[in-house]
């Protein structure tokens, strides 16, 4: 068969799904069964066209299209086919979660929705396969502007169309850099196909100017701080399959973008190139956990870890450049193959929290965990399922997310060996110890959150009538958390996967005997002093761990259980005496006081009762620097320009034609000077 | 197959269950030292043994609002710390033939976050304001520590350019630059203080709702969970006294017989317990607040360290 046929019937299917969903507005269900079937059925395909890619090796196909500029050159290289595979296995669970979870839009715009996620799945798989300059940033742009109209769903809550403007303008700030990057590259090398690309060499000023243009562009749909700000707003406005879309695939399209230019037709470039990403990595992960370790709108959480991970794969895009730029190629693969495997990983259990995260709200109607509590006990396999996600994206052992943490880890232990001298030893000890900042924040951060969700007892009434998610919801949270499992355990195959796929870019030949390529041993290095990560053998040890603690229980202890209740100094224990988010958080926030910048509000009402004391309301607001720094003063400039523009657009036509007259004399006199 | 359940596995493993043997020696030995110090008689140095032994046999208490978390967190904190005991290069670093190139430090310190997030998770399960004040607090000074930590250990692990446990505790600190190896040790032994629950940073004794951490972390455990939560502490904190010692207290023990090297590898172990209860006797639990600054000169010596290096 050939890979024409898989990818045009693929296209295929979401074009009938595209044009015949319309036809069902009148029987919501069949429309809701038809157009998430055919989003699931075309991701699936999505991943087989991945597939064939990986069996057959890179495909490439041009059809020409009778339009000026364009045409429809598709070109399905590992690396494409890799990101495809991502969006593929993301979108048919997010599909599959649609089933149900799309009921609760009925009557609410829910056939606007459905083609809108058909769109929007389909632009995702169109940006990272086709290969022409020209076409990528149409449909660039079309995933855009699909993804803000699915932000902008619920457009009765002003906060949400707030959040998709935001989103708009920042995405089109963000599409204007790709594009002038993507000129750069057309003017001087006169191709608009990405395959004539990919020996370009420029001059060392426009490469500059194109490594900028696209780090700005790409960082801005990534979410890297101080580009990130649209992100925390629109991913929670948009519905649960969407935002875990957005925040689980999405920015991975500005991932792959960063991918196609730094590896393939940038190349090598200098240090700082790397230096600066490994910078903006770095700010991204640490203030993204801490603002998310403050959040308790369950899904602005999930949004600013978005923000922390892509920190996370950007250290190991910024180590790879370092090495790249200093010959390193293996220890090039290690480090982008690092960043390549945390992509694959966010995307699953980012997913995976949103998931349960929508479940949750479904449930409780609120998004404010300060109301949820308890919930462990109504909905037990949506809290396992989240649990198995907070643990992955804890980075705890042996799940997905530690074995990328642990090859990020090993690409900045050697980072020494590009850099050298003390500076490159310093930074080196400095990036490993704000990563372990980050993690161990990430775990402090998903404790609070599936502890005030899941645990003690409901902090509502709405909490208290919550019931368990429907069964394809959960299927689709079980799905990926066995993958989440899975991954980790794989983790050796899939690092031979990504080598082939950086090896063509790198041109390193000396990384076969690099990895052993046991299905035991993850291995960083070659050397015989380097070691390895053995999963299996991790796993060994903590089931031998937990036998024995097991045989411990069993064999001498007393079997005798009473049930008591909560010690809370003679009072009957109730559900305001919990914990809250807020105290949980109140340390950090205290310790990382100079960053955060904590306001806090207490309002005490005396006049409530004689009997019961008072009423203390108590708030806290964090200061987001950046927002306050540049974006609120760039506003105010923005709004003042538009008020001077204001003065001179007064409507009136007698007006207009006089500035007519004024600019055809300033032209006339102009223009007879010479 | 073979490679992985070879003979190095079942020394780790045999390991693992001799210093969950011994953990509890080392507790009840601190405790002694610490009442001779304080001129009090003090409990015997088994009495740690007998708690274990009393805890096991009692009736658990279980609050009602409690859900599977609770019971499974004792299970996995325990695991995690046999998983630890079996990982550090005690016994693999004395007989360097048998080591495993396969453990990882990012793996031991991972397997302490393990067990720390599910106590952290059973500790809000009970639904009281202690346990969520301890679990807080656990979880605020982990996030310190772990910078701190890392910062100590890379001295050790550059000069080897890998992670691996057995490579660097072949190396060991830098012998040459003994500036650095004491920048190194101050601040190893600070994270060590901190991540055992000691004075200065959280008081082991106490069960004061405004001082204690770990403990407030742990109250509403009885019977046989707190008795495997008391075990595995004894063994995280046998474990860091190790990393510390194989680490931090370099000597050279090229060449020495077998036995020799246990015997040195003991002297170390109980100069370290040394240091710990003397510091645990002269100084006073810092304000909760103070414990960042207190962190962040750990992680400022670990980068002195390496820029002395």
């Amino acid at each position: 068969m050939q890979f024409v046929n898989i990818y045009l019937s693929m296209i295929l299917l979401f074009a009938v799904g595209l044009s015949a969903t319309p036809l069902l507005r009148h029987n919501l269900k069949l429309a809701n069964i038809f157009a998430h079937g055919i989003a699931t059925l075309g991701s699936l395909a999505a991943v087989l066209c991945a597939s064939f890619i990986f069996v057959e090796g890179p495909q490439a196909f041009s059809i020409p299209v009778s339009l000026p500029f364009l045409e429809f050159s598709v070109r399905v290289d590992y690396l494409a086919a890799y990101f495809l595979a991502i969006i593929g296995i993301a979108g048919a669970a997010a599909s599959i979660y649609a089933f149900d979870y799309g009921r609760e839009y009925f009557g609410r715009r829910f056939m606007v929705m459905a083609e809108l996620y058909l769109t929007f799945l389909l632009a995702m798989i169109l940006v990272v396969t086709i290969s022409h300059i020209f076409a990528f940033i149409v449909v660039w742009e079309v995933m855009s502007v699909a993804s803000f109209l699915l932000v902008g769903q619920e457009y009765s809550r002003p906060a949400n169309t707030k959040a998709a403007y935001l989103y708009l303008v920042m995405t089109h700030v963000g599409t204007a850099f790709i594009t002038i990057a993507f000129l750069l590259l057309w003017k001087t090398s006169g191709s608009m196909d990405f395959a004539a690309l990919t020996g370009w060499r420029g001059d060392e000023w426009t490469r500059n100017a194109i490594f900028i243009c696209s780090l700005i562009g790409f960082g801005t749909k990534a979410g890297v701080i101080p580009v990130h700000i649209w992100l925390p707003k629109a991913h929670p406005a948009a519905p649960t399959h969407v935002s875990a879309l957005m925040s689980g695939v999405m920015l991975k399209t500005a991932i792959y973008g960063m991918c196609r230019f730094y590896l393939e037709f940038l190349g090598t470039g200098p240090v700082w190139w790397g230096e600066l990403i490994l910078l903006l990595a770095i700010v991204s992960a640490v203030l993204g956990v801490l603002y998310a370790m403050m959040e308790h709108d369950i899904k602005s959480l999930l949004a600013y870890s978005s923000v922390e991970n892509i920190g996370i794969i950007l250290l190991g895009i910024g180590a790879g450049m370092v090495f790249m730029s200093r010959g390193l190629s293996s220890f090039a693969v290690l480090a982008w193959s690092a960043a390549l495997f945390h992509v694959l990983n966010h995307a699953i259990f980012k997913s995976l929290l949103f998931f349960g995260a929508g479940a949750v709200v479904n449930a409780t109607h609120t998004r404010d965990i300060e109301h949820h509590g308890g919930l462990i006990k109504a909905m037990p396999y949506t809290a396992i399922f989240f649990l198995a996600g907070a643990a992955a994206i804890s980075a705890l052992p042996p799940l997905n997310g530690f074995v990328s943490e642990w090859l990020i880890f090993q690409s900045l232990l050697i980072l020494p060996e590009a850099l050298s001298g003390v500076a490159g030893k310093l930074s080196a000890a400095l990036l490993i110890s704000l990563l372990g900042l980050t993690s161990a924040l990430a775990a402090a951060c998903f404790v609070k959150a599936f502890g005030v969700v899941f645990l003690a007892k409901p902090r509502s009434v709405s909490a208290a009538e919550a019931h368990e998610a429907p069964c394809l919801m959960l299927g689709s949270m079980g799905f990926l958390a066995i993958m989440c499992l899975g991954i980790g355990f794989i983790a050796p195959w899939l690092r031979v996967m990504l080598q082939s796929i950086l090896i063509p870019f790198l041109s390193a030949e000396a990384v076969d005997n690099m990895v052993g390529a046991k299905w035991y041993l993850l291995g960083a290095q070659s050397g015989s002093a380097a070691g390895g990560l053995s999963l299996p053998l991790l796993g060994a040890v903590f089931v031998v761990g937990l036998v024995f603690a097991m045989a411990l229980y069993r064999v001498c202890g007393c079997k005798n259980r009473l049930s008591g209740e909560t010690w809370t100094c003679g009072i009957v224990p109730a559900a305001r005496m919990e914990y809250t988010a807020t105290g949980f958080s109140g340390p950090i926030r205290r310790a990382f006081g100079k960053i955060l910048r904590p306001r806090t509000e207490t309002v005490i009402n005396r006049n409530i009762s004689p009997y019961s004391g008072r009423r203390v309301i108590f708030e806290v607001h964090i200061t987001h620097v950046f927002d306050e720094l540049v974006y609120q003063p760039l506003n105010r400039y923005i709004v003042k320009l538009s008020r001077f523009m204001k003065e001179i657009q007064t409507g009136s036509v007698q007006l207009y034609v006089g500035y007519i007259m004024v600019v055809t004399i300033a032209v006339l006199i102009w223009s007879t000077r010479w | 197959m073979v490679n992985v359940l070879d003979v190095s596995f079942l020394y780790m493993v045999g390991q693992a269950i001799l210093l969950a043997v011994l953990a509890p020696f080392i507790a009840g030995l601190i405790k002694k030292i610490k009442a001779r110090l304080q001129n009090r008689r003090g409990p015997g140095i088994f009495q740690v043994y007998y708690d274990l032994h009393k805890l096991f046999l009692k009736d658990s208490v279980v609050s009602p609002t409690v859900s599977w978390i609770f019971s499974v967190a004792p299970f996995i904190y325990f695991a995690a710390a046999l998983g630890a005991a079996a990982l550090v290069p005690g016994l693999t670093s004395l007989m360097p033939e048998i080591g495993s190139r396969f453990v990882d430090l990012f793996m031991l310190l991972y397997l302490f976050v393990l067990g720390r997030f599910f106590l952290a998770l059973a500790s809000l399960d009970a639904g009281s304001s202690f346990g969520g004040m301890g679990g807080a607090r656990e979880m605020f000074i982990a996030v310190l520590v772990e910078p701190a930590i890392l910062l100590a250990l890379l001295t050790v692990a550059f000069r080897t350019h890998s992670s691996g446990l057995t490579a660097m505790a072949g190396v060991g600190a830098d012998e040459s630059s003994a500036l650095a190896l004491i920048f190194a040790a101050a601040a190893f032994f600070i994270v060590l203080i901190a991540e055992s629950s000691r004075i200065p940073v959280d008081n082991p004794d106490t069960h004061l709702e405004l001082t204690m951490v770990h403990e407030g972390m742990v109250l509403e455990y009885s019977g046989r969970w707190l008795g495997m939560i008391v075990w595995a502490t004894a063994i995280k904190e046998l474990v860091l006294i190790i990393l510390f010692s194989t680490f931090f207290l370099p000597w050279p023990i090229v060449g020495w017989s077998f036995s020799a090297k246990v015997v040195m590898l003991v002297g170390k172990i109980l100069l370290c317990i040394a240091a710990i209860t003397l510091v645990e006797t002269v100084t006073n639990k810092m304000r909760l607040f103070k414990v960042p600054g207190f962190l962040a000169v750990a992680a400022l010596l670990g980068l002195l360290a390496i820029v002395a290096q």
